[in-house]
Protein backbone atom coordinates (compact mmCIF):
# COMPACT_ATOMS: atom_id res chain seq x y z
CA UNK A 1 0.00 0.00 0.00
CA UNK A 2 2.97 2.34 0.40
CA UNK A 3 3.56 2.37 -3.34
CA UNK A 4 -0.09 3.14 -3.88
CA UNK A 5 -0.27 6.06 -1.48
CA UNK A 6 2.93 7.60 -2.88
CA UNK A 7 1.53 7.21 -6.39
CA UNK A 8 -1.78 8.81 -5.44
CA UNK A 9 -0.07 11.72 -3.68
CA UNK A 10 2.13 12.49 -6.68
CA UNK A 11 -0.48 11.86 -9.35
CA UNK A 12 -2.21 15.27 -9.27
CA UNK A 13 -1.29 18.73 -8.08
CA UNK A 14 -4.43 18.77 -5.92
CA UNK A 15 -3.51 15.56 -4.05
CA UNK A 16 0.07 16.73 -3.56
CA UNK A 17 -1.09 20.07 -2.14
CA UNK A 18 -3.49 18.33 0.23
CA UNK A 19 -0.80 15.92 1.44
CA UNK A 20 1.67 18.73 2.05
CA UNK A 21 -0.88 20.95 3.79
CA UNK A 22 -2.10 18.38 6.29
CA UNK A 23 -0.60 14.92 5.98
CA UNK A 24 -2.57 13.23 8.80
CA UNK A 25 -5.84 14.54 7.38
CA UNK A 26 -4.86 13.37 3.90
CA UNK A 27 -4.02 9.89 5.18
CA UNK A 28 -7.24 9.72 7.19
CA UNK A 29 -9.25 10.52 4.09
CA UNK A 30 -7.17 8.09 2.04
CA UNK A 31 -7.89 5.24 4.46
CA UNK A 32 -11.56 6.19 4.61
CA UNK A 33 -11.76 5.96 0.80
CA UNK A 34 -10.60 2.36 1.05
CA UNK A 35 -13.63 1.56 3.22
CA UNK A 36 -15.97 2.94 0.52
CA UNK A 37 -14.56 1.31 -2.62
CA UNK A 38 -15.66 2.46 -6.03
CA UNK A 39 -15.11 -0.30 -8.59
CA UNK A 40 -13.09 -1.35 -10.38
CA UNK A 41 -9.97 0.31 -8.94
CA UNK A 42 -10.64 1.66 -5.45
CA UNK A 43 -8.58 4.59 -4.34
CA UNK A 44 -7.19 4.63 -0.85
CA UNK A 45 -5.81 1.84 1.25
CA UNK A 46 -4.76 0.89 4.74
CA UNK A 47 -1.45 1.53 6.43
CA UNK A 48 0.34 0.09 9.43
CA UNK A 49 1.22 2.54 12.17
CA UNK A 50 4.90 2.29 11.20
CA UNK A 51 4.12 3.06 7.57
CA UNK A 52 1.97 5.99 8.60
CA UNK A 53 4.65 7.49 10.80
CA UNK A 54 7.23 7.12 8.04
CA UNK A 55 4.98 9.01 5.63
CA UNK A 56 4.10 11.72 8.13
CA UNK A 57 7.74 12.33 9.09
CA UNK A 58 9.06 12.07 5.51
CA UNK A 59 11.36 9.27 6.70
CA UNK A 60 12.61 8.27 3.25
CA UNK A 61 15.19 5.83 4.63
CA UNK A 62 12.54 3.79 6.42
CA UNK A 63 10.23 3.91 3.42
CA UNK A 64 13.12 2.65 1.27
CA UNK A 65 13.99 -0.11 3.75
CA UNK A 66 10.35 -1.23 3.71
CA UNK A 67 10.74 -2.17 0.03
CA UNK A 68 8.97 0.67 -1.72
CA UNK A 69 9.60 1.01 -5.43
CA UNK A 70 12.74 3.20 -5.67
CA UNK A 71 11.45 5.18 -8.64
CA UNK A 72 8.15 5.95 -6.95
CA UNK A 73 9.93 6.79 -3.70
CA UNK A 74 12.26 9.27 -5.36
CA UNK A 75 9.42 10.94 -7.24
CA UNK A 76 7.43 11.15 -4.02
CA UNK A 77 10.41 12.51 -2.06
CA UNK A 78 11.06 15.15 -4.67
CA UNK A 79 7.43 16.21 -4.94
CA UNK A 80 6.80 16.53 -1.19
CA UNK A 81 10.17 18.18 -0.44
CA UNK A 82 11.03 20.51 -3.33
CA UNK A 83 10.36 23.37 -3.31
CA UNK A 84 9.47 24.15 0.25
CA UNK A 85 11.35 21.94 2.65
CA UNK A 86 14.68 22.02 0.85
CA UNK A 87 16.45 22.54 -2.46
CA UNK A 88 16.88 19.68 -4.93
CA UNK A 89 20.62 19.65 -4.16
CA UNK A 90 19.92 19.27 -0.44
CA UNK A 91 17.39 16.54 -1.11
CA UNK A 92 19.83 14.55 -3.26
CA UNK A 93 22.35 14.55 -0.40
CA UNK A 94 19.92 13.85 2.43
CA UNK A 95 18.12 11.16 0.43
CA UNK A 96 21.38 9.35 -0.29
CA UNK A 97 22.34 9.48 3.38
CA UNK A 98 18.92 8.09 4.29
CA UNK A 99 18.93 5.11 1.93
CA UNK A 100 22.64 4.24 1.94
CA UNK A 101 22.56 2.14 5.16
CA UNK A 102 19.84 -0.07 3.72
CA UNK A 103 21.61 -1.30 0.60
CA UNK A 104 19.21 -2.72 -1.95
CA UNK A 105 15.98 -3.98 -0.35
CA UNK A 106 13.82 -6.32 -2.41
CA UNK A 107 11.01 -4.24 -3.91
CA UNK A 108 9.05 -7.19 -5.28
CA UNK A 109 5.40 -6.63 -4.37
CA UNK B 1 3.46 -5.40 -47.11
CA UNK B 2 4.88 -3.04 -44.54
CA UNK B 3 8.59 -2.41 -44.21
CA UNK B 4 10.77 -1.74 -41.19
CA UNK B 5 12.88 1.17 -42.41
CA UNK B 6 14.93 1.82 -39.30
CA UNK B 7 15.37 0.85 -35.64
CA UNK B 8 16.65 3.25 -33.01
CA UNK B 9 17.48 2.72 -29.35
CA UNK B 10 17.72 5.91 -27.37
CA UNK B 11 17.67 7.48 -23.92
CA UNK B 12 14.54 8.96 -22.41
CA UNK B 13 16.19 10.65 -19.42
CA UNK B 14 13.85 13.59 -18.72
CA UNK B 15 16.38 15.49 -16.63
CA UNK B 16 18.79 15.35 -19.55
CA UNK B 17 16.02 16.54 -21.87
CA UNK B 18 15.22 19.51 -19.67
CA UNK B 19 18.94 20.40 -19.46
CA UNK B 20 19.51 20.37 -23.23
CA UNK B 21 18.55 24.03 -23.63
CA UNK B 22 20.98 25.14 -20.92
CA UNK B 23 24.01 26.72 -22.64
CA UNK B 24 26.15 25.65 -19.67
CA UNK B 25 25.42 21.96 -20.32
CA UNK B 26 28.64 21.33 -22.21
CA UNK B 27 28.64 17.71 -20.99
CA UNK B 28 25.64 17.22 -23.28
CA UNK B 29 27.45 18.15 -26.50
CA UNK B 30 27.73 14.47 -27.39
CA UNK B 31 24.02 13.98 -26.78
CA UNK B 32 23.21 16.94 -29.01
CA UNK B 33 25.45 15.61 -31.76
CA UNK B 34 24.05 12.09 -31.62
CA UNK B 35 20.49 13.34 -31.47
CA UNK B 36 21.04 15.57 -34.51
CA UNK B 37 22.64 12.71 -36.40
CA UNK B 38 19.80 10.30 -35.62
CA UNK B 39 17.11 12.91 -36.24
CA UNK B 40 18.50 13.61 -39.68
CA UNK B 41 18.76 9.91 -40.45
CA UNK B 42 15.19 9.30 -39.31
CA UNK B 43 13.92 12.16 -41.45
CA UNK B 44 15.65 10.68 -44.49
CA UNK B 45 13.96 7.34 -43.94
CA UNK B 46 10.59 9.01 -44.62
CA UNK B 47 8.68 6.83 -42.17
CA UNK B 48 4.91 7.11 -42.05
CA UNK B 49 4.38 5.46 -38.67
CA UNK B 50 6.48 4.93 -35.56
CA UNK B 51 6.30 2.02 -33.11
CA UNK B 52 7.73 3.00 -29.73
CA UNK B 53 8.80 0.33 -27.24
CA UNK B 54 9.03 1.84 -23.77
CA UNK B 55 8.35 1.22 -20.11
CA UNK B 56 5.73 3.31 -18.36
CA UNK B 57 7.26 4.62 -15.13
CA UNK B 58 4.33 3.79 -12.88
CA UNK B 59 2.32 6.64 -14.30
CA UNK B 60 -0.45 4.90 -16.21
CA UNK B 61 0.27 1.37 -15.01
CA UNK B 62 0.66 0.59 -11.32
CA UNK B 63 0.58 -2.55 -9.27
CA UNK B 64 -3.23 -2.70 -9.18
CA UNK B 65 -2.90 -3.89 -12.78
CA UNK B 66 0.53 -4.49 -14.25
CA UNK B 67 0.75 -6.16 -17.66
CA UNK B 68 4.08 -7.59 -18.78
CA UNK B 69 3.54 -6.37 -22.35
CA UNK B 70 0.77 -4.13 -23.62
CA UNK B 71 -0.08 -2.39 -26.89
CA UNK B 72 -1.88 0.92 -27.06
CA UNK B 73 -4.64 0.67 -29.65
CA UNK B 74 -6.09 4.13 -30.20
CA UNK B 75 -6.42 6.78 -32.87
CA UNK B 76 -5.75 9.57 -30.39
CA UNK B 77 -3.82 9.36 -27.14
CA UNK B 78 -2.79 11.64 -24.32
CA UNK B 79 0.82 12.18 -23.43
CA UNK B 80 2.59 13.49 -20.33
CA UNK B 81 1.20 13.21 -16.82
CA UNK B 82 0.81 16.20 -14.48
CA UNK B 83 3.72 15.21 -12.23
CA UNK B 84 6.01 15.11 -15.27
CA UNK B 85 5.08 18.69 -16.13
CA UNK B 86 5.75 19.64 -12.52
CA UNK B 87 9.08 17.80 -12.32
CA UNK B 88 10.55 18.07 -15.81
CA UNK B 89 8.71 20.83 -17.63
CA UNK B 90 7.34 18.42 -20.21
CA UNK B 91 4.11 19.77 -21.64
CA UNK B 92 0.94 17.69 -22.03
CA UNK B 93 -0.04 16.96 -25.59
CA UNK B 94 -2.07 14.61 -27.75
CA UNK B 95 -0.75 12.28 -30.43
CA UNK B 96 -2.37 10.45 -33.28
CA UNK B 97 -2.20 6.69 -33.20
CA UNK B 98 -2.25 3.99 -35.88
CA UNK B 99 -5.17 1.93 -34.65
CA UNK B 100 -5.05 -0.54 -37.53
CA UNK B 101 -1.37 -1.34 -37.14
CA UNK B 102 -1.82 -1.68 -33.38
CA UNK B 103 -4.70 -4.09 -33.94
CA UNK B 104 -2.57 -6.09 -36.36
CA UNK B 105 0.34 -6.29 -33.89
CA UNK B 106 -2.09 -7.58 -31.27
CA UNK B 107 -2.99 -10.37 -33.64
CA UNK B 108 -6.45 -9.24 -34.71
CA UNK B 109 -9.66 -10.36 -33.11
CA UNK B 110 -8.41 -13.84 -32.38
CA UNK B 111 -5.02 -13.21 -30.87
CA UNK B 112 -2.20 -14.63 -32.95
CA UNK B 113 -0.11 -17.46 -31.47
CA UNK B 114 3.12 -16.60 -29.79
CA UNK B 115 2.40 -13.49 -27.81
CA UNK B 116 -0.51 -12.64 -25.53
CA UNK B 117 -0.46 -8.87 -25.20
CA UNK B 118 -2.65 -6.82 -22.95
CA UNK B 119 -4.13 -3.82 -24.70
CA UNK B 120 -5.37 -0.35 -23.91
CA UNK B 121 -7.78 1.75 -25.92
CA UNK B 122 -6.85 4.76 -23.77
CA UNK B 123 -3.08 4.77 -23.49
CA UNK B 124 -1.65 7.77 -21.64
CA UNK B 125 2.02 8.04 -22.51
CA UNK B 126 4.71 9.22 -20.15
CA UNK B 127 8.20 10.60 -20.74
CA UNK B 128 9.60 7.18 -21.58
CA UNK B 129 7.64 7.40 -24.85
CA UNK B 130 7.74 11.14 -25.34
CA UNK B 131 11.38 12.09 -24.77
CA UNK B 132 12.60 9.77 -27.57
CA UNK B 133 9.96 11.21 -29.91
CA UNK B 134 10.84 14.77 -28.94
CA UNK B 135 14.50 14.02 -29.62
CA UNK B 136 14.01 12.18 -32.91
CA UNK B 137 10.88 13.74 -34.36
CA UNK B 138 10.03 16.92 -32.47
CA UNK B 139 7.27 17.72 -34.96
CA UNK B 140 5.32 14.79 -33.44
CA UNK B 141 3.69 14.40 -36.83
CA UNK B 142 3.81 10.62 -37.19
CA UNK B 143 1.01 8.33 -36.04
CA UNK B 144 2.40 5.98 -33.46
CA UNK B 145 1.82 2.65 -31.80
CA UNK B 146 3.01 2.40 -28.19
CA UNK B 147 4.28 -0.97 -26.97
CA UNK B 148 4.46 -0.96 -23.18
CA UNK B 149 6.92 -3.27 -21.43
CA UNK B 150 7.12 -3.74 -17.69
CA UNK B 151 10.71 -2.96 -16.78
CA UNK B 152 10.03 -1.08 -13.57
CA UNK B 153 8.04 -3.27 -11.23
CA UNK B 154 9.20 -6.84 -10.52
CA UNK B 155 8.42 -9.48 -11.57
CA UNK B 156 9.93 -8.31 -14.85
CA UNK B 157 9.91 -10.55 -17.93
CA UNK B 158 13.30 -12.10 -18.57
CA UNK B 159 15.72 -11.00 -21.28
CA UNK B 160 14.89 -13.86 -23.62
CA UNK B 161 11.25 -12.87 -23.50
CA UNK B 162 12.20 -9.33 -24.50
CA UNK B 163 14.11 -10.80 -27.46
CA UNK B 164 11.09 -12.90 -28.40
CA UNK B 165 9.02 -9.73 -28.28
CA UNK B 166 11.34 -8.19 -30.86
CA UNK B 167 11.15 -11.19 -33.15
CA UNK B 168 7.38 -11.28 -32.83
CA UNK B 169 7.01 -7.57 -33.64
CA UNK B 170 9.37 -7.89 -36.61
CA UNK B 171 7.28 -10.66 -38.15
CA UNK B 172 4.02 -8.91 -37.34
CA UNK B 173 5.10 -5.59 -38.88
CA UNK B 174 6.39 -7.28 -42.00
CA UNK B 175 3.09 -9.10 -42.52
CA UNK B 176 0.92 -6.01 -42.12
CA UNK B 177 -0.93 -5.74 -45.40
CA UNK B 178 -0.97 -1.96 -45.71
CA UNK B 179 2.19 -0.51 -47.22
CA UNK B 180 3.72 1.34 -44.34
CA UNK B 181 7.25 2.54 -43.75
CA UNK B 182 7.69 1.70 -40.08
CA UNK B 183 10.26 3.29 -37.81
CA UNK B 184 10.82 1.46 -34.53
CA UNK B 185 12.14 3.31 -31.49
CA UNK B 186 13.25 1.56 -28.32
CA UNK B 187 13.49 3.66 -25.16
CA UNK B 188 15.70 2.80 -22.22
CA UNK B 189 18.86 3.06 -20.21
CA UNK B 190 22.29 1.64 -19.85
CA UNK B 191 23.33 1.25 -16.19
CA UNK B 192 21.05 3.60 -14.29
CA UNK B 193 19.94 4.16 -10.74
CA UNK B 194 17.10 6.20 -9.32
CA UNK B 195 15.91 6.21 -5.74
CA UNK B 196 18.93 4.25 -4.55
CA UNK B 197 22.33 5.02 -3.01
CA UNK B 198 24.03 5.50 -6.40
CA UNK B 199 21.67 8.03 -7.97
CA UNK B 200 23.00 11.35 -9.24
CA UNK B 201 26.67 10.48 -8.86
CA UNK B 202 27.43 12.33 -12.12
CA UNK B 203 28.77 9.12 -13.61
CA UNK B 204 27.56 5.67 -14.54
CA UNK B 205 26.78 3.34 -11.60
CA UNK B 206 28.39 0.51 -13.58
CA UNK B 207 30.71 1.51 -16.47
CA UNK B 208 31.66 -2.12 -17.07
CA UNK B 209 28.06 -3.05 -17.78
CA UNK B 210 27.75 -0.09 -20.14
CA UNK B 211 30.85 -1.14 -22.05
CA UNK B 212 29.60 -4.70 -22.42
CA UNK B 213 26.11 -3.58 -23.36
CA UNK B 214 27.33 -1.28 -26.14
CA UNK B 215 29.56 -4.03 -27.50
CA UNK B 216 26.63 -6.49 -27.58
CA UNK B 217 24.69 -4.05 -29.71
CA UNK B 218 27.65 -3.14 -31.95
CA UNK B 219 28.44 -6.82 -32.55
CA UNK B 220 24.87 -8.07 -32.90
CA UNK B 221 25.59 -10.47 -30.08
CA UNK B 222 22.05 -11.22 -28.99
CA UNK B 223 22.86 -14.35 -26.99
CA UNK B 224 25.51 -12.57 -24.92
CA UNK B 225 23.11 -9.69 -24.35
CA UNK B 226 20.50 -12.12 -23.06
CA UNK B 227 23.00 -14.01 -20.91
CA UNK B 228 24.40 -10.80 -19.48
CA UNK B 229 21.05 -9.24 -18.65
CA UNK B 230 19.52 -11.50 -16.05
CA UNK B 231 17.63 -9.81 -13.23
CA UNK B 232 20.45 -9.96 -10.69
CA UNK B 233 23.06 -8.56 -13.10
CA UNK B 234 20.79 -5.70 -14.11
CA UNK B 235 20.02 -4.94 -10.47
CA UNK B 236 23.74 -4.86 -9.69
CA UNK B 237 24.24 -2.38 -12.53
CA UNK B 238 21.64 -0.05 -11.01
CA UNK B 239 18.06 -0.35 -9.85
CA UNK B 240 16.65 1.20 -13.04
CA UNK B 241 18.81 -0.75 -15.49
CA UNK B 242 15.98 -3.13 -16.39
CA UNK B 243 14.94 -0.78 -19.18
CA UNK B 244 18.06 -1.88 -21.08
CA UNK B 245 15.89 -4.88 -21.96
CA UNK B 246 14.02 -2.71 -24.47
CA UNK B 247 17.25 -2.53 -26.50
CA UNK B 248 17.40 -6.32 -26.57
CA UNK B 249 13.94 -6.14 -28.12
CA UNK B 250 15.31 -3.65 -30.65
CA UNK B 251 18.22 -5.88 -31.62
CA UNK B 252 15.94 -8.89 -32.11
CA UNK B 253 13.50 -6.71 -34.04
CA UNK B 254 16.42 -5.69 -36.28
CA UNK B 255 16.95 -9.35 -37.09
CA UNK B 256 19.80 -9.73 -34.60
CA UNK B 257 22.02 -7.62 -36.82
CA UNK B 258 24.85 -5.48 -35.46
CA UNK B 259 23.89 -1.91 -34.77
CA UNK B 260 25.39 0.44 -37.33
CA UNK B 261 25.76 3.05 -34.61
CA UNK B 262 26.25 2.17 -30.94
CA UNK B 263 27.45 4.49 -28.22
CA UNK B 264 27.13 5.08 -24.52
CA UNK B 265 27.59 8.83 -24.44
CA UNK B 266 29.11 10.07 -21.17
CA UNK B 267 27.19 12.83 -19.38
CA UNK B 268 26.54 13.95 -15.81
CA UNK B 269 23.49 11.66 -15.99
CA UNK B 270 25.63 8.60 -16.68
CA UNK B 271 26.32 6.99 -20.03
CA UNK B 272 23.32 7.60 -22.26
CA UNK B 273 22.46 5.06 -24.96
CA UNK B 274 22.33 5.77 -28.68
CA UNK B 275 21.83 2.83 -31.04
CA UNK B 276 20.74 2.61 -34.65
CA UNK B 277 20.17 -0.30 -36.98
CA UNK B 278 20.24 0.44 -40.70
CA UNK B 279 20.80 -3.13 -41.90
CA UNK B 280 17.49 -4.82 -41.38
Amino acid sequence: MLNKVMWEVDRTDEALAAFKADTPAFLNAWEESWRRPVPPYPVGGSLTSRERVALETRDFGTLYAMGTNPFLLWQFARSVSVPGSMSIEQLVISFREAVLPHGYPDFFT
Amino acid sequence: MSEIVGVVGITHNPLMWSALDDPMSTDLDGVTANTSRLREWVSGLAPDVVVVIASDHLHMLVTSNMPAFMIGKASRMRAIHPNETRSFGLQPTELSGDHDLAAHLLGGRGMAPGFDFAFSDEPWLDHSFMVPLLLLRPELDLPMVPVFTNANSPPIPNARRFAQLGSHLRAAIQTATDRRRVLVVGSGHLAHELGGPRQFLATSPDPRFDEEAVSWMANGDLESAIAGSDFDRLTAAGNETYQFLNFITCMALAGGNPATFAEGTPTRFGNLPFFAWEDL
